[in-house]
């Protein structure tokens, strides 16, 4: 950390003291750096990590459903058009709930307590007719209930927004938690980010046979279709749902009324290459005889899909036109049949196609994150909602036709009665808990959109939140969309994606990421024709192509053609850089395609960059004094235009130098700090850049198994399972982004003193070998907390279960010891395994008959009280019994079960570099390895982990860990951080370290704990960081002698927590066969499993029966026992000879030969 | 080879002596020796700590379990450990706690009335027995007494939190937890012997001698000041040793004599035979009784060792070192 850096300079000083602007210097690059750092925090501040959630949830609730409910804001009536209901406006009240007509105010953590959603209603303003036939009247009602919206947290709509510190403590809150996510129902679901290919825009592809493809999937608020077209042996073709066949290109530009070939051609350019490339298509369509556009739809219509169940042919006509009207590029509005602006498109996409045949550089990129949007919480809710409105209008236009088409009615007819409905309620709370959005309407059909928050440690929650799941099926093997993109760069962290099939496909956010909410796009159009911007509608298509000009693309739409595309960007820039158009707004030149992409869209990924003036940044140190001294904010940076977002598209457009130092006069932009590239979970790594890469990528999937703190709130959570740390510690080796997210307040990990040399032989495979003393002393001890829940169940006929007061006397006396007299099990309490923790009785009869709840007779009940199964010779305690109602109302009694468990050979601890091991042994401090200064290391990492896994980065973790406990102050560690002073130099570490005695390559003389005598070797110790990560043994191990069996076929269970036994599988027995092991085969497949003995009947081999009165076997198809054997078989045998005879199949056992063999009949 | 003694008689001298700090010589015996020494002084010298907690109320932020962990971990003074029973041994009582010859009961109350945070700390342990209570370091090293210096804080008590407890102190060795280990540091070095080839040396220059006693990362050697002589026109100052124990066996300065072309400038080794102990005690008894305690209990293993049959069968397969391990 130098945050002197810069003013070691003469000319910073000079800013800085005498606040003399020289023009001169101010002219003159200024080459030493300006300690950006301080940004980052700013950054966050305002920004948090989980802005994206937040962004989009609020445009949501703010413009979003604003703009669904004012586009669907009639119903009338289909009978009576005159009687109407109008919403006039709605909004998103405060979270509450309504219980017995009393409105409740929520807060989240009660919703999490008590299993409530965390939900505030959906009001709105409506007019509508009050009565029918001859009496209407105009009414109004305001702030009328339509559902609820389940409201995320840290929303605007949320309790805690805008809350301190302590206001959110006293909401049972944690400050750190970044919200981002709902509370359906009591659990935690966030809504994955999803990965999309960008809507309305031409992406040139090639498909399996190898031809050029040019598709867009338009999306508009009514129509989603995908438009392609193909070039197939030379020749280009349409290809759209709603035609049955491929459609030659030309005829359906002749069809949109582009008759003339000359006209196409112009549209296309007049290249003489493009025009021999378009004249097999132009030679099919005139070998089909279509010259006009009447002909054209003709044939059109010949290929239209016959739907099975649309109006048979009311206007046969216009189906073709309609079709390439609304559907084929449903994004280029048509208005007034003028097909001109379409033509243009598909001219464009032709013209495309055709340069990517003559270059293949001219082909798109899927996976290039520029053609990629996400979508996120606000736009997938928003989607389901606007589909549940809907359906909503449509029911309450049914029920009203029904009621209106009754001749008689007995009450006055009142509209508003009707639009008090549970089905938006229910249909977001069901979404959203269940996270199958299945949306008819946008024929959207997807499972687990929604996940439980991950809460296994503080830093997975975060992982969890910035987490982004691909569009793919995860079995596809293809490597592109898995690779790493360069376009990833400071967008998504190139470490974090999890190891498997979801390879590569499941990304996260990097640090600084931010992703666009949709702009208004109106007054963006009507700017850029203000710029100069030529009309699409006033050029022919001659013109379109001039070589000077540039074509302008708005969002996927052609706006029309620029002479002086550069000049025209930069005006666009300066205005956003001017705070006049909207900050997320790019602008991209793009040289090769000649076009001027605009876009405004959501979903877009960018980053804030400093902008450069010839090189020289517009960060000056005054900028950041003022910032430190919190005059400045972040927002100020950017409104003055020092700082501004770039887009990966616009990234393409901009020179970024890593380093101020670095920058030419060519750089436009400079990077706010290196590391940002990294995400939250990458961020954790000290010195990640010298490590091997896929152990930092390791390290980002264990860091989110790695126990330590969740939350300040999590002794008062009722998690189903929590695992905490008992001292959890700050790492000694820190880096700036744990300091951003807050994981030096919430770690997940104790410094341990590591010596790496082997000791024992208990350290081989990356076993590690730990000091017992340190363990008394309390290293690597962890709570685990487990809930287990019980409902008072209420039941038809009005009896109820009913909790009893223990009998202290009886024969469970020994079990029901930690049971209050409430029969609720007290807080406090050792349990132990098959204790009672409820003693609930449940009637026998919860049918028929209303029985008086109170009245009922102790004979009418039967016991089920819930015993505790836990691992035996464990002491757990009962940590807390919390009591709330349920959604039915019934009482709900969970217990949290808390278990202290202190390390054990077998448990696995992993450092933050990828290396995950065992405890292997559990030695004595004497026996320990000691120094002469009496430092005694707490683990023992055998040195062989090293060479092959080139973690290099934990070796400097230890050397910095070392010199950090000498002097006293926490060294750093951050990614790429060593230019910027953001990680300790090597050489300074080790300077420190011979100035505090140790030697500077980390290594101390050792003796032998056993022998007293010095090691051989000099030995590298020194403390690093070690996360205790959930796998344990005692929640895995499991052996088994005899124990319970499988009711069908009598065979042992499977499964550790049914008790089951091993299975001696295929691959087992065929190695047993190999051998030549028959009596092991014999003893584990039959003795140890299902034996059963039967009786065969010698005569006819079928089975019969032992008769225990006549004490002998009886075959039932001889009907006599004189014949009879006994054998041995499997049970699934016997089980496999009836199934067969109940299909008329008859198994018959050849007893004969001595050896058992089966002839079937 | 019958009668030939290896018996040695070492030899201490104690520099240094605190409460809690021993610095001391061993001479003239070997490694097993000193290292059984800090073996023992680890592991099986008997202290008294917390063993049992009952929890009365607990409405503190800090699980019992997590409490009693932390009681167990505070030393208590065990002067008096020595003459104690372990509980399992004692035949007047069955460990409840409430018998003299083994155990010491503790009391706990405490209850955050104020609206200021409330430590609990190991000052609020009442003991029964007032041999027997939690270490006060403050007192020897003079603290400030407006510093609220409150001994080993054991939970943060906030307005209406309560914390009741009994607890009964136990005698223990390290072996079985280390709460009953006396030793904060036990630790030893060998005593290097520096021999400067003075030959070698006077070849040196004054910057080369300068280079050579910084290249050694702690001050071992010197340029001596008195011993300067004259050399042709150069002053060339003697180089000496200063501090041969602070040489941590680095290396350096023979690296570095490699590095100059000089191998064998110097040469170091540890003594085979001569110890520099370092003992720093947790507080529960006091660093000089912790070594003496240590010799008394090796020794009462030595006889135990001795006194045992097996050990007499062990003489017929052991020869002289069962008449060694006697004494003889």
């Amino acid at each position: 950390m130098s945050p002197k850096q810069g003013e070691e300079h003469p000319k910073e000083r000079q800013y800085g003291s005498e606040q003399v602007l020289d023009k001169q210097n101010l002219a003159a690059p200024l080459k030493s750096a300006v300690d950006k750092f301080q940004l980052l925090p700013e950054f966050l501040k305002v920004r948090g990590l989980v802005k994206q959630h937040l962004d989009s949830f609020n445009y949501f609730v703010n413009t979003g459903i604003k703009k669904i409910v004012r586009a669907n804001d009639r119903i009338v009536s289909g009978i009576d058009p005159s009687i109407y209901l109008r919403f006039k406006d709605v909004r998103i009240g405060q979270p509450s709930v309504t219980m017995d007509g009393v409105s409740e105010k929520l807060n989240p953590h009660m919703c999490r307590l008590s299993d409530m959603t965390y939900a505030a209603p959906i009001l709105v303003n409506i007019e509508y007719i009050q009565g029918s036939h001859t009496e209407k009247t105009i009414m109004e009602k305001n702030d009328v209930v339509i559902g609820r919206m389940p409201i995320m947290l840290r929303s605007c709509c949320c309790v805690l927004y805008g809350k301190d510190e302590a206001e959110l403590s006293r909401l049972g809150e944690c400050p750190l938690d970044p919200g981002g996510y709902f509370v359906i129902k009591g659990t935690e679901k966030v809504i994955l980010i999803q990965e999309q290919l960008s809507k309305n825009r031409i992406i040139i592809d090639t498909d399996k046979k190898g031809n050029i493809n040019a598709s867009v999937t338009s999306s508009t608020e009514t129509v989603k279709s995908k438009t392609v077209i193909q070039m197939e042996k030379e020749k280009m073709y349409l290809l759209l749902n709603q035609f049955m066949k491929k459609i030659p290109i030309m005829i359906v530009m002749k069809a949109m009324g582009m008759e003339s070939d000359q006209e196409v051609v112009q549209m296309v350019g007049r290249d003489p290459r493009f025009s021999s490339l378009l004249l097999p298509s132009i030679e099919e369509c005139a070998s089909l005889d279509i010259y006009t556009q009447e002909k054209a739809l003709e044939y059109l219509e010949g290929k239209v899909k016959k739907s099975t169940f649309s109006a048979p042919s009311s206007d046969k006509e216009g189906r073709a036109l309609a079709i390439l009207r609304d559907v084929f590029l449903a994004n280029v509005p048509v208005h007034n049949n003028n097909f001109r602006p379409k033509c243009l498109y598909v001219a464009v996409m032709l013209r495309r196609m055709m340069e990517a045949m003559l270059n293949k550089d001219a082909m798109d990129d899927k996976d290039y994150v520029g053609n990629k949007r996400l979508e996120l919480s606000g736009q997938l809710v928003s989607l389901l909602f606007e589909d549940l409105f809907k359906t909503m209008i449509s029911e309450v236009k049914k029920t009203v036709d029904i009621i209106l088409s009754k001749p008689s009615r007995s009450s006055r007819f009142d509209l508003s009665q009707f639009i008090v409905r549970d089905s938006i309620t229910v249909g977001l709370e069901r979404t959203l808990s269940t996270g199958n959005f299945d949306v008819k309407r946008f024929k959207m059909h997807r499972k687990g959109m929604t996940q439980v928050l991950a809460r296994l440690s503080f830093i997975g929650t975060l992982g969890h939140m910035t987490r982004i799941s691909p569009q793919f099926e995860k079995s596809r093997k293809v490597s592109g969309p898995r690779a790493l993109q360069p376009s990833q760069w400071g967008m998504l962290c190139p470490c974090d994606t999890p190891e498997g099939e979801a390879c590569g496909l499941v990304k996260n956010l990097a640090l600084m990421t931010h992703v666009t909410t949709d702009e208004e796009e109106g007054p963006l159009i009507s700017l850029c024709y203000c710029l100069g911007v030529e009309d699409l509608e006033l050029l022919s298509g001659e013109e379109l192509h001039t070589p000077t000009s540039f074509l302008v693309i708005f969002n996927g739409l052609i706006l029309g053609k620029h002479r002086r595309p550069q000049r025209f960007a930069d005006a666009l820039r300066k205005l956003r850089r001017a705070g006049k158009i909207g900050e997320f707004v790019s602008v991209f030149v793009n040289e090769k395609q000649r076009c001027v992409y605009i876009a405004s869209d959501g979903g877009r990924v960018c980053r804030p960059l400093v902008i450069a003036d010839k090189g020289v940044s517009r960060i000056k140190q005054h900028h950041m004094k003022e910032l430190v001294d919190g005059v400045r904010t972040f927002n100020d940076f950017l409104r003055d235009g020092l700082i501004e977002y770039l887009d990966v598209n616009e990234e393409n457009n901009a020179l970024i130098a890593l380093y101020e130092g670095e920058a030419t006069l060519d750089t436009t932009h400079i990077e706010i700090e290196p590391f940002t590239i990294l995400g939250v979970c990458a961020g954790l790594i000290p010195y990640p850049h010298h490590n091997q890469s896929p152990r930092n990528t390791y390290q980002c999937a264990m860091g989110k198994q790695a126990m330590g703190n969740i939350a300040y709130n999590e002794l008062c959570r009722m998690d189903t399972l929590l695992y905490l740390l008992v001292y959890p510690q700050r790492p000694l080796l820190t880096t700036r982004t744990i300091e951003l997210v807050g994981y030096d307040k919430l770690g997940a990990g104790q410094n341990a003193t590591v010596a790496v040399m082997s000791y024992s032989g208990y350290d081989i495979e990356d076993a590690i070998v730990m000091n017992k003393s340190s363990l008394d002393r309390g290293f690597g001890r962890c709570i685990v907390m487990k809930k287990y829940s019980a409902i008072n169940q209420k039941y038809e006929n009005n009896t109820s279960d009913r909790i009893l007061r223990p009998d202290r006397t009886g024969p469970a006396a020994e079990r029901v010891q930690i049971l209050d007299d409430d029969g609720i099990a007290a807080p406090g309490e050792i349990i132990r395994p098959n204790d009672i923790y409820i003693n609930k009785e449940s009637p026998i009869e919860t049918r028929g008959t209303m029985v008086s709840s109170t009245g009922q007779s102790d004979s009418k009940y039967r016991p089920t009280r819930q015993t505790y199964k836990g691992p035996e010779g464990e002491t757990c305690v009962v940590d807390r019994v919390a009591l709330c109602s349920d959604k039915n109302n019934s009482l709900c009694i969970k217990f949290l079960i808390r278990h202290t468990r202190r390390p054990e050979v077998g448990d696995k601890f992993s450092s933050r570099h990828g290396q995950k091991g065992v405890c292997g042994t559990i030695i004595q401090q004497e026996d320990f390895p000691f120094s002469e200064r009496g430092i005694c290391p707490d683990l023992i990492m055998n040195p062989h982990g090293f060479p092959s896994r080139m973690t290099v980065g934990k070796m400097i973790e230890l050397l910095g860990g070392k010199a950090g406990v000498s002097c006293g102050r926490f060294h750093y560690g951050s990614a790429f951080g060593e230019p910027s002073g953001h990680a300790d130099k090597v050489e300074t570490i080790s300077e420190t370290l011979v100035r505090h005695g140790f030697s500077y390559s980390g290594k101390d003389l050792i003796y032998s704990g056993i022998s007293g005598c010095p090691l051989q070797a000099y030995i590298f110790m020194g403390p690093i960081y070690y996360q205790k990560l959930k796998h344990m043994v005692l929640d895995k191990m499991h052996a088994r002698g005899s124990g319970p069996r499988v009711m069908l076929t009598r065979q042992p269970t499977e499964g550790r927590a049914r008790n089951g036994g091993l299975r001696v599988g295929e691959m087992e027995r065929d190695c047993l066969i190999a051998y030549g092991a028959s009596m092991l085969i014999f003893e584990r497949l039959m003795i140890s499993s299902d034996p059963f003995e039967v009786q065969v009947c010698r005569v006819c081999g079928l089975l019969g029966y032992y008769n225990h009165k006549l004490k002998a076997g009886i075959c039932s198809t001889c009907k006599n026992g004189d014949n009879i054997s006994t054998m041995k078989l499997p049970y699934a045998c016997k089980l496999l000879i009836q199934a067969d005879m109940g299909s008329l199949l008859a198994l018959s056992l050849d007893t004969g030969t001595g050896l058992a063999c089966c002839t079937v009949n | 080879m019958e009668g030939v003694s290896y018996q040695r008689f070492p030899r201490v001298k104690i520099r240094e002596l605190k409460d809690d700090y021993a610095k001391f010589e061993l001479r003239e015996t070997d490694a097993s020796m000193s290292n059984a020494l800090r073996r023992v002084m680890i592991a099986e010298v008997p202290t008294i700590a917390i063993d049992l907690v009952e929890i009365e109320v607990n409405s503190s932020v800090l699980n019992d379990e997590f409490i009693a962990h932390r009681l167990g971990l505070i030393p208590l003074t065990s002067e008096k450990a020595m003459s104690m029973r372990f509980s399992r041994d004692c035949d007047a009582c069955d460990g409840d706690g409430q018998c003299e010859y083994c155990s010491v009961e503790f009391h706990l109350r405490a209850k955050c009335m104020g609206d200021q945070t409330l430590d609990v700390t190991s000052k609020d342990l009442i003991s029964s027995d007032h041999n027997v209570v939690p270490v006060d370091l403050a007192d020897s090293y003079a603290y400030d007494s407006s510093d609220q210096q409150r001994g080993i804080i054991i939970v943060k008590l906030r307005r209406g939190q309560e914390l009741r407890l009994r607890a009964i102190a136990r005698k223990g060795i390290g072996k079985d937890h280390a709460k009953w280990s006396p030793a904060a540091t036990v630790t030893f070095m060998y005593e290097p012997e520096i021999h400067i080839n003075e030959d070698l040396m006077e070849t040196l220059t004054l910057a080369e001698r300068q280079a050579w006693v910084e290249s050694s990362p702690t001050k071992v050697f010197d340029l001596d000041e008195a011993t300067g002589q004259l050399k042709g026109c150069l002053l060339l100052q003697e180089v000496v040793v200063v501090d041969h124990e602070a040489y941590t066996y680095d290396e350096e300065v023979i690296k570095k004599a490699e590095a100059m072309g000089k191998p064998g400038l110097v040469e170091i080794y540890g003594k085979e035979d001569s110890f520099i102990f370092t003992v720093e005690s947790t507080g529960a008894i006091k660093a000089s009784q912790m070594v003496l305690n240590a010799i008394e209990v090796l020794k009462q293993k030595l006889d135990a060792v001795r006194l045992s049959e097996d050990t007499v069968e062990a003489d017929d397969q052991f020869g002289e070192l069962g008449a060694h391990m006697r004494g003889g």
